[in-house]
């Protein structure tokens, strides 16, 4: 009985916790999508969720376009046709250079690891000019196809991911590796038919974290995308936000709705995969 | 950006990487096509190479509200028209971080062709006209003479016709009818009235009303304003740069702006603040219901106060008139934007030929209207008032305001250390007002330290 | 990226050759990458530190004085202690709260795809013009918090004006970053899962109870990722920008400004590319000496499977 009780109480409290927390969370978000139905007048008005004169000016407006040059579905198109190829190579490079850091010992692996880590530790935002210099070398500022914003990618160079490889790689016991060799696997093979299938989880979170983290990127686009008919979103809901006519909250905010609602559903399909996934993988093997 | 970054341009980076090269690279010494002239009113247009007959690709930038970018647009639309053989391909975004960015593109030699710049970027970015070229050499191409003298001359820098101004602009006040009505009192013209309707919206309506909303850079612009009224001098000589106004007097000048705050005239800037934090007034709730009842901002952009107005404000909106703190008329006039050809177009003949037809062209003004100021070009004027694309509110205002003030504006004045949003002098200096309830006198040296670190004599 | 198929005895010299240095043949992308995107513009930035450099008019002067500059002008110590503070207060709050939620959510909960999204939420806002216009909505003087503690309190007690003053300011943006534990969590929560459940079991039959599991099974078997969220955390919060950028833009009174917003302001407006680079530099030192210090820790605590 005892036992059961205590264990009662916990499962509330467990819910109630998560409850509580998903609500602080997910509060604001209500609220935003409330104040996407206010007026001007209304938005500030209260903190309320309640609707006095609901209106849908916001959501109209949100789909008007700027001389005809660029509306917010062209500009999701946009995002997304730079956000793939960096995911992308994020992830294939990264694994890589993971795998040369976590899995060899050679003559200099500890500097050369020192080094990649104090990469973590760049300010990004001195780079900027001497970036932008370089890349207008090499032709790439305002590319159609945004080379300077994904290209980099392709070389490992966004460090946090990895680290996060090597982290993860270290919970794949080398027995795995070993027994590869054994069967007569190169170390190529090695990576792809075993350490890749055990990294799987962690791949996926890369992924993932690099596709929030680059449709969010306002700095990137700044600078390197300068023709407004390919701008992306994260320029887009800026150039509406201090419009000279005509400001309404209502439409920044549902600009900014829709342009995270991809990010949303790509994460509530995803999840399972990365999280999940990876009981099946490293630890069982 | 056309195409791709041309080879002169690709060599001209490349030694900029180099930082010693720098210099060299922005002075843009490897660039023959642009302007060998440097004496200013020269005629013959010898230097640039005439108009081509191949297809020409020319690139623009500028910044500014969605109306603006739609006249741009149809503006460049019509040009094409009429001039088959050049594209223009046009970059624009909003003001905030636009400065940023261009200061970024300028430093790499990638600026567009023709920009639209801040009357104050002359003295930032190209003070030994290392940016611009002289526009004198394509005066073949680009009508000057529709420009007044005076007008040209605020744009000649480094012995260079930088830019051309594509119109004036001044502050000047604007009240909200309807909170006024509620009050019971007319627009305020004088200072005594201004003092008075503070204390009557507290009154009658309440301590969250005021008569008038003054950011820190307001703050700052109004306090030259009641300076200027009183003294009868430019806050700052403008071809020299140093200050007219001594410790004291300035000191009275912030103690004014201090007096409106305790007079209840303006909103405190902690209050402001704590519940906006830096957003701009046209945007906050208070400015939206009318509860502030006024600003004093720049005729050319007063639309996006009137806009923000909720309907029942909205009616409300009007242009006041400039009030006289002292025995002179205070206030000054400057350009408010200019186009400018950067160093680095292949094609100033074309690039010429599209300001003309911009700002002095019948096609080109009447479409552009008042989108950017009334416009400065007599022609242009004549044109988009023609075509009664020029808006009745921005007229009226730009009206009172050139028929009232008398001084001049020093290129210094702008400087982004002053009045950046956040970081400027300024804002610190009527921050700390507020927040420490400090007196003028305790203030005037930040003022002038900062001052001079942008290049005042004091 | 082909290579021979390697026995695994009997090795030539050429192949013992290759075993010792094929590691290295899987980082030459990455050390392209390294070279040509960040050391030479680092380099660079490295250079300029020790100039008065300025795009516009060159460089005038050479010398340390940028970086004697950086620790006597007061603005700039403040921005360092501010962000000393930032960083010390959002990275144990973090990891500690992120751990926290990722622990709960790892038993069998209903719906834990809703959860784990609703908590992701905020994170996928990241520094969106989104947040900007919802952080000043939440804490405006009458906004959700202060209008929470007046209700929690039954109109006795009036909350702060965050937006305002200098003093709760920081707490903003500090708020900001711990409700976006979302990424935190997620790592916590994959490592979690892969803790075998066997060592539960083994623990529960020995009757040792859920805290004791939580801190003799759980937290040492997953203190690789510990220290992961560890490290990029402190990198994360000493380089922050977006937050103080878009909701204070440093304010009120210059006290949301972090080392970086002052790097932006000098390099993007004022146009001192010299002092820009040289607090990059000193905020590179700092976190490299933070992070050494916790890479020296790491033999005391952190416990990986595949060393023996």
């Amino acid at each position: 009985m005892g036992m059961k009780a205590s264990n009662a109480i916990a499962t509330f409290f467990k819910y109630f916790v998560l409850i509580l927390v998903g609500l602080i969370m997910i509060y604001p978000l209500l609220w935003m999508i409330s104040a996407t139905f206010k007026d001007n007048s209304e938005i500030f008005a209260g903190i309320g969720l309640w609707i006095k004169n609901p209106t849908l000016e916001g959501y109209k407006n949100a789909l008007n376009n700027f001389g005809g040059s660029i509306n917010i579905l062209q500009a999701m198109l946009n995002t997304y046709s730079y956000v793939l190829p960096k995911v992308i190579c994020t992830v294939v490079s990264s694994c890589i250079a993971a795998y040369g850091f976590g899995r060899f010992d050679f003559p200099g692996r500890k500097i050369l690891f020192s080094i990649m880590l104090a990469t973590l530790f760049l300010p990004q935002v001195v780079l900027n000019v001497p970036q932008f210099l370089l890349y207008t070398k090499f032709g790439w500022v305002n590319s159609p196809f945004y080379l300077a914003i994904w290209v980099h990618c392709a070389f490992a160079t966004e460090t946090y991911f990895v680290y996060q490889l090597v982290q993860f790689m270290r919970n794949v016991p080398r027995d795995l590796d070993e027994a590869a060799a054994i069967d007569g696997c190169s170390s190529f093979q090695t990576l792809y038919k075993v350490i890749v299938p055990m990294l799987m989880p962690a791949l996926v979170s890369c992924a993932l974290f690099q596709f929030m983290w680059s449709c969010n990127d306002f700095m990137g686009p700044l600078l390197y995308v300068q023709t407004p008919a390919k701008y992306p979103m994260s320029l887009f809901v800026k150039l509406s936000m201090d419009g000279d006519t005509g400001f309404a909250w209502n439409r920044i905010l549902a600009l900014s709705l829709i342009s995270i609602l991809p990010q949303l559903i790509v994460f509530f399909c995803a999840q399972d995969q990365f999280v999940e996934g990876i009981s099946a993988g490293a630890v069982k093997g | 950006m056309s195409k791709a970054i041309s080879r002169r341009d690709f060599l001209k980076v490349s030694g900029a990487v180099g930082a010693a090269g720098l210099l060299a690279a922005c002075g843009g010494s490897s660039n023959t096509g642009s302007t060998a002239t440097s004496t200013a009113a020269s005629s013959a247009a010898a230097s640039v190479a005439g108009l081509s007959s191949d297809p020409v690709t020319l690139t623009m930038s500028w910044w500014g509200g969605e109306s603006r970018h739609n006249a741009y647009q149809e503006a460049i639309k019509a040009f094409s028209a009429e001039h088959s053989t050049i594209t223009v391909n046009p970059t624009f975004a909003a003001w905030s971080g636009w400065e940023d960015t261009m200061s970024t593109k300028f430093a790499g030699g990638v600026a567009e062709d023709v920009c639209q710049i801040n009357w104050n970027w002359l003295y930032n970015y190209s003070k030994s006209g290392q940016t611009f070229i002289d526009l004198n050499s394509v005066s073949d191409y680009l009508d000057l003479t529709q420009w007044d003298e005076a007008k040209l001359a605020a744009c000649n820098v480094a012995n260079a016709q930088q830019c051309v101004p594509v119109s004036m602009t001044g502050r000047i006040f604007y009240w909200n009818k309807t909170t006024f009505d509620k009050a019971g009192i007319s627009f305020p013209t004088t200072l005594d009235e201004l003092m008075a309707a503070g204390k009557t919206f507290q009154e009658k309506l309440g301590d969250d009303y005021y008569p008038l909303h003054l950011g820190a850079y307001d703050r700052m612009i109004l306090m030259v304003f009641y300076l200027e009224s009183k003294y009868g001098k430019d806050w700052a000589d403008p071809t020299t740069s140093t200050l007219n106004y001594d410790a004291d007097q300035i000191a009275e000048g912030i103690d004014f702006i201090k007096s409106l705050v305790d007079g209840h005239v303006i909103m405190s800037l902690p209050t402001y603040y704590g519940s906006n934090g830096d957003n701009a007034a046209h945007q906050s709730t208070e400015w939206i219901t009318g509860k502030l009842a006024g600003c004093f901002e720049w005729d050319s952009s007063a639309t996006k106060y009137a806009d923000a107005l909720d309907e029942e404000n909205k009616a409300g909106f009007t242009v006041g008139e400039e009030i006289k703190f002292g025995d002179y008329n205070g206030g000054f006039s400057k350009v408010s934007m200019g186009l400018a050809i950067t160093k680095t177009c292949e094609h100033p003949a074309e690039a010429a030929t599209l300001i003309n037809f911009l700002l002095n062209e019948e096609k080109g003004a009447s479409i552009m209207g008042s989108e950017c100021g009334i416009p400065a070009s007599k022609a242009g004027l004549a044109a988009a008032q023609a075509a009664g694309a020029v808006k009745e509110l921005v007229a009226e205002a730009n009206g009172k305001v050139m028929a009232f003030v008398s001084n001049q504006l020093d290129p210094l004045f702008e400087s982004n250390d002053l009045k950046a949003t956040g970081t400027g002098i300024y804002q610190e200096v009527f921050d700390t007002l507020d927040y420490d309830n400090a007196s003028g006198a305790d203030l005037v040296d930040t003022l002038l330290d900062g001052m001079e670190s942008v290049g005042y004599s004091v | 990226m082909k290579e021979s198929k390697a026995p695994s005895l009997g090795r030539t010299p050429a192949q013992k050759f290759f075993d010792k240095w094929q590691g290295l043949f899987y980082l030459i992308p990455w050390i392209i990458g390294f070279v040509v995107f960040k050391a030479i513009p680092f380099g660079q930035s490295l250079y300029y530190s020790f100039t008065d450099m300025d795009f516009f008019n060159g460089i005038h002067q050479y010398g340390i004085m940028n970086y004697v500059d950086a620790f006597t002008t007061p603005k700039i110590t403040k921005a360092l202690i501010t962000t000393f503070k930032y960083s010390f207060i959002t990275v144990p709050l973090k990891l500690v709260f992120a751990l926290f939620i990722a622990y709960i959510l790892n038993f069998k909960i209903a719906c834990v795809n809703v959860f784990r999204t609703v908590y992701y939420i905020p994170s996928i806002l990241g520094g969106s013009v989104a947040i900007a216009v919802l952080w000043k909505a939440v804490f405006r003087d009458d906004g959700l918090v202060n209008t929470l503690i007046r209700m929690l309190t039954f109109g006795h007690f009036q909350g702060p004006s965050w937006l305002s003053d200098p003093g709760y300011a920081l707490w903003i943006i500090c708020f900001l970053r711990i409700w976006q534990f979302g990424s935190a969590m997620v790592l916590f929560l994959a490592a979690l899962k892969g803790v075998p459940a066997d060592l539960y079991e083994a623990a529960t039959i020995d009757g040792a109870g859920k805290w004791k599991q939580f801190f003799s099974i759980t937290v040492p078997m997953i203190t690789p990722i510990i220290f992961y969220n560890l490290v990029t955390q402190i990198c994360q919060a000493f380089q922050e920008f977006n937050g103080p950028f878009i909701i204070t833009n440093g304010g009120p009174r210059g006290s949301t400004t972090l080392i970086s917003i002052l790097v932006y302001n000098y390099a993007f407006k004022s146009n001192q590319m010299g002092m820009a680079s040289a607090l990059a530099w000193i905020m590179f030192v700092i976190v490299c000496i933070l992070t050494i210090i916790a890479f020296t820790s790491q033999k005391k605590w952190v416990y990986y499977s595949d060393e023996r």
